[in-house]
């Protein structure tokens, strides 16, 4: 038990220093941005993926926002994956192709596997371009972010594009304007860090960019995927592959606005991320290929941060349950634990990186919600546990993984 | 004092100092002073000419104004709705504009001429310029501004502190110090001991020797889009050196240093995660990125983009992109030798140089 108990100590400072090492690297270290001033090219074709299961809501927006891009408009063609909708979708999809002809092919989806990964498999039918960008329905891209997210192609070394993501609705209540902050931290401190560094920034399934000789290369979708992007971003790396993060590309997404589907929404990346954990930090740390060692150890630590909840609430039991053993030499491992549980969680090393964030986004007031932050990492590490659990269970009794989709709440147009 | 009183008191102030710090949280939480989402430009698309587009539209108004200015030969002023002093030259003969440059020095306005302008030397000019002509400038003049709706010439050291834009051709002479967007709708030329950052044309010339350039090597391809390009890629860890004459049929990415020698060509794109030299001669028909350091030339041809992220050398001769396929090429660091040719962006975010040719 003292052993474990050193052990995820250690684990957890490493992470923790993980988080500072990247928030002074983004506030002090060389910003790289090489490919966001490529604003005159060739630009090749490309094709517009997205991604709809009963999207009434917000398919509109996100068709009209790519029907008014700055892109050469023979050059680019949409396809809405209408997943199996029950909804308006097919039909507002079906107005917009009349509307826009010929630059939008509407890929109608009525049955097969569940899950965006099934659904973009199934796709691939329509697709022949080398440069692939895929949206979520809720998404509503800028004029210039299609270039922006096809300029990293022009590098052959990139197989991968991942944008940054922007939550409209932040001002709703107070998950939104959490989940505002933990974006900004996620993306404007980690994956540009991580970029920075030549790390593995994270391909994010939206808001991104995939090369279709990578993505044939690797096997293509994989649709036993519970995040596709996760998936992705390993099976790049392990075969030579880069994801290329633009932390200027930005795009605005709507986040969860009730709990519920915020840990709904947790337990699925948990699992999904979990899934590839399992499938890849082995071979990534260890295997032959041609991921760098920095990659490598990045990789997965990155691999490992969702299980990194339970590991810390076991971390924590175990400290209480020595603690009132009195084991007296362990009473400093205790205190470190302590500091790092609470550094990791608490007002020093995330909070560090989502003030920083904030700084660099140059935002004001918002900042002053961050004590709030440890409620949205409560429910984070109690979601991603139960998800945990719940995914060994699944193993033992053979049950499926139901795929829940994120609810909108937009109003419908 | 009462026991019980004491441990309520104590529970009172440290309850108290717990929820000290959440007070600004929800200060902030009901008054939501800062909860609009962060701002993303949706309608930008990084355009260059964004701020003389938005300055002509800012114009349009003294548009009459200016017509009947040119049409007496006068001049006009007046403020403009937003409190800004304009002055309006329907005719610019270098007396007058002599005397408007010296009034700028205490009380700077907007120019807008409707005629070709002429700005006498060692002129500063603190508020946007427009020229409805042809504008020529003295040497070590220094503006704000200009939006030239025909050719614009710079002297000189001069200096431009924001942006120009020319309808027309835009050149700047010996040792101008351009600091912001430099376009023009045909073409840029700057000469010797220039700086710039960020400049687009269909061409850009450096220098006069810029026809150098047009000879290149023989026998270079219209260039395919990465779309259409073979996307088979050679893929090498560690140094790697193309020889001279070879031709290379796929993509390059070496993880290491690259030397291309003289006379080869790339039938491809080129990646190095290190530094890259490419010798006389070379000729690469997709993009060319490094990592770190990149030194291009003399009389190379490249067609796509040209990325280095540390500094990038252009030597003289060399041409980038064509009229038909305009690219981008961009470092943090740049220094170009006249004779160099850019067909669309030349972008140095740091400091980009023209150095004289040998």
């Amino acid at each position: 038990m003292i052993y474990v108990l050193y052990a995820i100590v250690f684990v957890i400072c490493i992470y923790t220093g993980r988080h500072y090492f990247f928030t002074l690297n983004r506030l002090f270290g060389f910003q790289r941005h090489p490919y966001i001033d490529i604003d005159t090219a060739d630009w090749p074709p490309v094709t517009v993926l997205v991604a709809a299961h009963n999207e009434e809501k917000v398919i509109a927006n996100v068709l009209s926002a790519l029907m008014t891009v700055k892109y050469p408009e023979d050059k680019m063609l949409v396809v809405p994956v209408n997943d199996r909708s029950t909804d308006r979708t097919r039909e507002i999809i079906d107005q917009f192709v009349e509307e826009f002809p010929g630059r939008i092919r509407p890929f109608h989806r009525t049955a097969g596997k569940g899950g965006k990964a099934a659904a973009l498999k199934d796709a691939m039918e329509l697709v022949d371009t080398e440069v692939i960008l895929i949206f979520d329905a809720d998404y509503i891209p800028g004029a210039g972010l299609i270039k922006q997210l096809v300029a990293p192609f022009f590098d052959l070394e990139v197989g991968g594009v991942m944008g940054r993501v922007v939550p409209l609705n932040a001002g709703t209540n107070l998950l939104t304007r959490l989940l505002d902050l933990e974006r900004s931290g996620g993306y404007q401190v980690d994956q540009q860090a991580r970029m920075n560094l030549r790390l593995v920034p994270q391909h994010g399934g939206t808001v991104a960019g995939v090369r279709l000789s990578a993505l044939r290369e690797i096997g293509g979708w994989n649709e036993n995927s519970l995040t596709e992007d996760t998936d992705l971003t390993y099976r790049l790396l392990l075969n030579g592959w880069k994801t290329a993060y633009q932390n200027r590309s930005e795009c605005y997404e709507e986040v969860p606005e009730n709990w519920p589907v915020r840990i709904k929404q947790i337990m699925r990346w948990a699992k999904g991320h979990n899934q590839a954990m399992v499938t890849y930090s082995l071979r990534l740390l260890l295997g032959k290929h041609r991921a760098t060692l920095r990659e490598r150890i990045d990789g997965t630590l990155l691999l490992g941060v969702y299980v990194m909840a339970p590991v810390t609430l076991v971390g924590w039991a175990l400290a209480l349950g020595v603690f009132y053993q009195g084991v007296a030499p362990l009473h400093g491992v205790i205190a470190l634990l302590s500091l790092t549980a609470y550094a990791a969680l608490g007002n020093l090393a995330a909070f560090f990186e989502i003030a920083a964030a904030s700084r660099l986004d140059g935002t004001c007031k918002r900042i002053c919600l961050l004590p709030f932050l440890i409620l949205g990492f409560a429910v984070s590490i109690f979601s991603a546990s139960r998800a945990a659990v719940s995914q060994v269970s699944d193993l033992v009794t053979g049950a499926e993984f139901h795929w829940d989709k994120t609810e909108r709440f937009r109003k419908v147009l | 004092m009462n026991p019980y009183l004491a441990v309520a008191a104590l529970v009172f102030v440290v309850g108290l100092m717990l929820m000290l710090p959440l007070v600004p949280a929800l200060v902030e939480l009901r008054c939501k002073s800062d909860a609009l989402p962060l701002s993303v430009v949706q309608q930008n698309a990084g355009e260059i000419r964004h701020f003389a587009n938005s300055f002509r539209t800012y114009l349009k108004g003294l548009a009459p104004i200016m017509q009947r200015c040119v049409d007496s030969g006068t001049t006009d002023t007046g403020t403009l709705p937003d409190g800004e002093e304009y002055v309006v030259l329907g005719r610019a003969d270098e007396l007058l504009v002599r005397a408007f440059a010296e009034q700028n020095a205490v009380r700077p306005v907007l120019i807008m001429a409707g005629v070709d302008l002429v700005v006498p030397p060692e002129a500063t000019f603190s508020k946007d310029i427009f020229a409805g002509g042809q504008f020529e400038s003295g040497e070590k003049s220094n503006y704000r501004a200009i939006l030239g709706e025909q050719d614009v010439h710079l002297g000189e050291a001069n200096r431009v502190l924001r942006w120009v834009h020319a309808v027309g051709e835009f050149t700047a002479d010996v040792g101008c110090g351009l600091y912001g967007r430099i376009s023009s709708d045909l073409l840029v030329r700057l000469h010797a001991d220039c700086s710039f950052l960020r400049m687009n044309a269909p061409r850009i010339e450096i220098g006069c020797a810029a026809s150098h350039a047009e000879a290149g090597p023989a026998g270079v391809s219209i260039p395919p889009n990465p779309g259409s390009r073979n996307s088979s890629r050679f893929l090498h860890d560690g140094d790697f050196e193309v020889h001279t004459g070879q031709v290379i049929s796929s993509n390059l990415v070496i993880r290491g240093k690259l030397h291309i020698h003289s006379g080869a060509r790339v039938c491809g794109s080129v990646k190095s995660a290190k530094d890259m030299v490419i010798e006389d001669g070379v000729s690469v028909e997709g993009s060319l990125i490094s990592a770190r350091k990149m030194r291009i030339g003399p009389h190379c041809v490249i067609h796509g983009p040209v990325i280095a992220e540390r500094e990038l050398a252009i030597a003289i001769g060399t041409r980038c992109g064509t009229l038909e396929y305009p690219t981008t090429v961009s470092a943090p660091q740049i220094e170009v030798e006249e004779g160099v040719v850019v067909f669309g962006t030349l972008w140095a975010r740091e400091r980009g140089h023209v150095v004289a040719s040998q």
